[in-house]
């Protein structure tokens, strides 16, 4: 195995299992001790232990040493899970983290935080009622002691065999949760050379019983090797806890080997096993027999380890079924190749379009038949290709638990934190890059939102405030809102502010949602305090921009006193979208799909003010070939897309309606930032380069349109917004 | 950043360099910040957006603007004609490198230039923003102008000059009528 590929899987698992045990603590914190949540923690910490150790990474492993000894007392009762166990334990899940980051950055040597340590160290210690050292390696550590094993039993004779034996069982459900005996076996092979090694199929039931998905078979071997017992032992650190494993060392005494022929179900025929190879007949026929002499002291070595996964299995077990059976379900990828692939796939939308464009010229039946079927396909892999890299958005979401928590106690706060919507999904590569927008939106919200216990009482409020994170697929959109019971924004305070700043002037009226936008200008900041969390006067203008990154859009909506709601409206994916084409002169523009309503013909309609009336109801609408300036040429009758982005629609006018397509997104880059209508470009089946609109910004300069009424010409060139935002 | 030509340095090193002409002038770039060169096959333009910025190209999957360099010298745009070329080049922006095209009448050789053959920019007389130019290349009857591409290309500079035309609608639509590449 690759060591380097080695090390990332245990800094994964280990930040995995750091933030379940976080996840835990914060569940015992919200509802109460619960056992099933405390054996989470346990297990999160003993695993990390175990296989901090497998590398010889000892600072984590002495660290978390302590850690999972103040655990093990939790566990049965003997120390209290209350409020500062709790925050102790968040505080030492934080430090461990930090001594995994420092493994993920290859220097482990370091002590990331010695002062650190040593308080948390101290506060453990306290617990523990003793000093460190006393308490030293109870767990795994114990077997790499007890090597020779000949003190303690010279009452019988040794075996024969130089070697180590190993006998293994597993539990039949190894599989389901990703481990599979094999590769620990292969693993093996790096410690030492295997030798006779016997696959017992003791455990197999009758062919028509058996289920493809359990392991049944357990192994006897032999290994030749230098290394010492705690080296050989740690190649299972991963798998202990499922499975019986003893390991017997080179010459290890009689008794050893009738102890470990009575651990398993069927001694006689484990006893002609190893009489194959491991032992000599006699002593395979001695070992079955009784102990010829009394054996006064227990044998030490094997039975350690098979009494302490004996004991841990029945413990382990009740949380981990559920938790086997959801981690079959996964197979981690890494994000390059699923990238590489989608971009395989986009290369196949557009190759497959070209085709079809031939197709179509040739007709040829037959041809665009086949050409078609291929399309369908193509589709299907698109959207599941698509889909692979969609994610719950609750990747997110789990941060804020912890975050809430800590920062209102950090403003003396009282905060519940209500999540819904956990399991909307979204691409990946835009749950990394929300992270941050929406941390900002919540620690402001906690921070200027919600008030004060007192203010909130004098309101009439429950003492607690409540913090919502919810989530919901809308139109071809994922739609996030963050909202608080707060006081709500101050329309006049906003004002009077963008009017110091002199973001806008006081002659100006704004419409109430204009006055939220502000919020949203560069360098506005209404809190009077300076606060450590938020209102450092940078902020919500760059969650803007990052959102708009992405290609949405995020608005506020509040009422005064009774609170506010951010709400982030993103595309559902950054790759490939259904598009729709549309002719304006020569050039071919396209429109996401989701957002396309209906298509009209023009020439139906009243359409003289750049709104027409539709079923009645008035409809703003843009000309495209004014609005890009292109020629007015001589042509028939034009069409018009409805468009609807959010709760707005518009109209944009067209030449001709060319129809559907699956269009991969290609940014125009840079250079071409400036333009607001434009999002980004696709290429067409025939090769050309087609252009895709900005719905939303259309649709917004249509209806800032119908707001402020100007003829039409100059609505036509160049719609004002665009000047004021470059 | 710029590629180096160091006027008068040590001389045993040549430098190859591309010749390509704009309408009747000769240019020259250095050879190593081209990718290929290909024959122009239409663009798509982009509306509102200064002549000089052409448009863009399919350039085997990858969507690569175009810039007409006559037109961001100031000069009249380029026409179309059975010779023009696109030049990919490649140009740093902020530690990346991007693909960029441009567009010019008729590429015609690369030639090898020894460094005693490069003479430095002229105070006056090349008609052309001093900082564009990286040397003068003297060949046997005339000089060439060795164009810092780098500067040239500033994608800062030429982003910013979006903004700045895009408030004058007048040369945009110069770019809408002139503009009929495919």
């Amino acid at each position: 195995m690759d060591m380097d590929m080695a090390r990332d899987a245990l800094v994964q698992e280990a930040r995995e299992l750091l933030d379940a045990m976080e996840a835990a603590l914060l569940q015992i914190e919200a509802s109460g001790a619960d056992s099933e949540a405390i054996n989470a923690i346990f297990r999160a910490a003993h695993t990390i232990k175990g296989s901090a150790g497998l590398f010889a990474f000892n600072r984590i492993v002495s660290f978390t040493h302590i850690v999972e000894s103040v655990l093990d007392r939790v566990r049965t009762g003997k120390l209290p899970i209350d409020a500062p166990m709790l925050s102790l334990l968040l505080n030492c899940g934080d430090y461990i983290a930090q001594l995994v980051d420092a493994i993920a950055a290859r220097v482990e040597e370091v002590e990331p935080d010695p002062a650190r340590r040593a308080e948390l160290e101290e506060q453990l210690n306290q617990l523990l009622g003793e000093p460190a050292q006393t308490h030293a390696a109870p767990a795994p550590a114990p077997v790499a002691s007890a090597i020779p094993a000949a003190q303690t039993s010279v009452v019988e004779d040794p075996v024969n065999s130089p070697y180590w034996h190993l006998s293994l069982r597993f539990l039949p459900d190894v599989l389901r949760m990703g481990l599979d005996p094999l590769s620990f076996l292969q693993y093996l092979g790096n410690v030492g050379t295997l030798l006779n090694l016997r696959t017992l199929p003791e455990g197999l039931p009758p062919l028509a019983q058996l289920d493809p998905e359990q392991a049944y078979l357990g192994f006897e071997l032999d290994l030749q090797s230098e290394e010492d017992r705690a080296a050989i032992d740690g190649v299972f650190d991963f798998i202990r806890d499922d499975a019986s494993i003893v390991i017997l060392s080179p010459h290890a005494p009689m008794h050893e080997y009738r102890t470990l022929l009575a651990l398993r179900p069927d001694p006689q025929m484990l006893a002609e096993v190893l009489a194959q190879g491991t032992l000599t007949a006699d002593e395979a026929a001695r070992a079955l027999l009784p102990p010829e002499e009394t054996v006064e002291s227990v044998p030490v070595n094997a039975p350690v380890v098979m009494t302490e996964t004996a004991a841990k299995a029945p413990a382990a077990r009740q949380g981990e079924d559920k938790k086997g059976g959801y981690e079959q379900k996964f197979i981690k990828v890494e994000v390059s190749k699923l990238d590489l692939l989608i971009d395989l796939v986009g290369e196949l939308v557009i190759a497959g379009a070209g085709a079809s464009l031939i197709a179509n010229r040739r007709k040829d039946s037959q041809f665009e038949e086949a050409v078609q079927s291929i399309a369908e396909l193509v589709e299907h892999i698109r959207d599941a290709a698509l889909n692979l890299r969609m994610v719950p958005i609750g990747e997110v979401f789990q941060r804020f638990p912890r975050v809430v928590r800590d920062i209102s106690h950090e403003l003396g706060k009282e905060i519940d934190l209500v999540v819904t919507g956990a399991d909307t999904e979204l691409d990946k590569s835009m749950v990394e890059r929300l992270s941050d927008p929406l941390m900002h939106i919540v620690r402001n919200a906690m921070d200027h939102g919600i008030e004060a216990t007192e203010a909130r009482l004098a309101a009439g409020k429950p003492a607690a405030g409540t913090l919502r994170l919810n989530a919901f697929h809308e139109s071809g959109s994922i739609v996030i809102e963050v909202s608080d019971d707060g006081r709500g924004l101050n329309k006049a305070r906003i004002l009077a502010k963008a009017i110091e700043r002199g973001l806008v002037t006081a002659e100006q009226s704004l419409a109430e949602h204009e006055v939220f936008r502000l919020i949203f200008e560069a360098g506005f900041s209404t809190a009077e305090q300076v606060t450590n969390l938020s209102g450092r006067g940078v902020g919500m203008d760059v969650v803007k921009k990052n959102i708009e990154s992405l290609r949405g859009e995020v608005e506020m909506l509040s009422t005064e006193g009774a609170g506010t709601t951010v709400r982030i409206r993103l595309p559902l994916t950054l790759a490939i979208i259904d598009g729709f084409q549309v002719m304006v002169n020569e050039s071919i523009f396209v429109i996401p799909l989701d957002l396309v309503i209906e298509c009209i013909d023009l020439a139906g309609l009243d359409g003289h003010h750049d709104i027409v009336k539709l079923r009645g109801e008035p409809l703003p609408f843009i000309r495209l070939r004014e609005l890009f300036e292109l020629p007015r040429l001589e042509h028939g009758r034009e069409s018009l897309v409805v468009v609807q982005f959010g709760q707005q629609r518009a109209g944009l006018v067209v030449d001709r309606l060319l129809g559907e397509f699956q269009a991969v997104i290609k940014p125009l880059g840079e250079l071409f930032s400036r333009i607001k209508s434009i999002s980004g470009s696709t290429i067409l089946g025939d090769g050309k380069v087609a252009l895709i609109l900005d719905v939303a910004n259309l649709v917004h300069q249509a209806v800032q349109q119908q707001a402020a009424p100007q003829n039409s010409k100059a609505a036509g060139s160049l719609a004002s917004p665009q000047k004021s935002n470059g | 950043m710029t590629s180096s030509i160091a006027p008068g340095a040590s001389p045993a090193i040549s430098q190859q360099f591309l010749t390509f002409s704009l309408a009747s002038e000769l240019f020259a770039i250095p050879i190593e910040h081209i990718r290929e060169i290909i024959e122009f096959g239409g663009l798509t333009q982009i509306p509102l957006m200064p002549v000089f910025l052409r448009g863009v190209i399919n350039l085997r999957g990858a969507v690569v603007p175009v810039v007409d360099l006559a037109a961001r010298f100031g000069r009249a745009a380029t026409e179309v004609g059975r010779r023009t070329c696109v030049v990919i080049l490649e140009v740093t922006q902020d530690e990346r490198v991007l693909p960029l095209g441009v567009l010019v009448d008729a590429v015609n050789e690369v030639i090898t230039v020894e460094a005693d053959q490069i003479e430095p920019t002229p105070e006056f007389g090349a008609r052309l923003r001093a900082e564009f130019i990286l040397g003068m290349l003297r060949l046997s009857e005339r000089f060439v102008i060795a164009l810092d591409i780098q500067k040239v290309l500033s994608v800062e500079e030429m982003t910013q000059l979006a903004v700045t035309e895009e408030l004058e609608p007048e040369l945009a639509a110069t770019l809408a009528v002139t503009d009929q590449g495919f």
